[in-house]
């Protein structure tokens, strides 16, 4: 538990601070990044024993991902 | 699961998300992911999360295949 | 006894071959050998019938993830 609990909130930390201070300023790198706080935060839920929190979030981070990237096209074709 | 193995699989996870957040390129970026996910996974399992693991490993190609759309777009 | 650590050691090292690799197109077949070794790794480490369905489950999902990228990234390469 405290192994994963650990590394999780390192994986968090990377993520929080490449999602910040992203290196190509673009919004695809952005969202990329944003992936990786993610999984560290799945990492850091599995310390705590909540199967239905666990496949919400997994379902819902996809749902999201869609959500953007379905703006993000609606956007170039827009402008 | 003893602590050599979670130090192994740990550090697989620390390397793909620091890659991941290092590297420039698009395609690296998401090969760099994929490593991300491949050490997550074995933590999962260990702790007997098999519904969730077989979630993960279905969900995390289709986010990404999603991403692979807008960076084909953006890179041509 | 000897089967897990071995596999274990199999995926740091594909894990760092992928990392430090310059060329994108050569990081590939590291993946996929991380990929294989992940897939065994989780029939080793648990004995529960479901685990065979979950690293089928991850094989299949790893192995067409790694293939859209190559596909996506031969298609930029040839344009």
């Amino acid at each position: 538990m405290e192994a994963t609990f650990i590394l999780g909130l390192a994986i968090l930390l990377i993520g929080v601070l490449a999602v910040a201070f992203v290196r190509p300023k673009t919004y695809v790198a952005r969202l990329i990044n944003l992936e990786i706080p993610g999984w560290g935060l799945l990492l850091v839920m599995l310390a705590y024993d909540e199967t239905l929190a666990l496949l919400t979030f997994i379902a819902v981070t996809a749902i999201s991902t869609f959500v953007i990237v379905r703006l993000m096209e609606w956007r170039d074709e827009s402008c | 699961m003893i602590p050599a193995l979670e130090i192994m699989f740990g550090f697989i996870a620390l390397v793909g998300g620091v890659s991941a957040a290092l590297i420039l390129d698009y395609y690296g970026k998401l090969i760099s992911l994929g490593i991300l996910v491949a050490g997550v996974i074995p933590f999962i399992v260990d702790r007997g999360y098999l519904d969730v693991a077989i979630t993960v490993s279905l969900i995390a190609p289709i986010a990404t295949i999603f991403v692979l759309r807008v960076v084909r777009r953006a890179d041509a | 006894m000897i089967a897990l650590p071995l596999v274990a050691v199999v995926a740091v090292v594909a894990a760092l071959r992928a990392t430090f690799e310059r060329n994108t197109a050569r990081k590939l077949p590291y993946v996929n050998v991380l990929n294989f070794a992940i897939a065994a790794s989780i029939v080793l480490l648990l004995d529960h019938p479901l685990s065979l369905v979950a690293a089928a489950a991850y094989f299949v999902g790893s192995t067409l993830e790694a293939n859209a990228i190559a596909s996506t990234y031969a298609g930029a390469r040839n344009q």
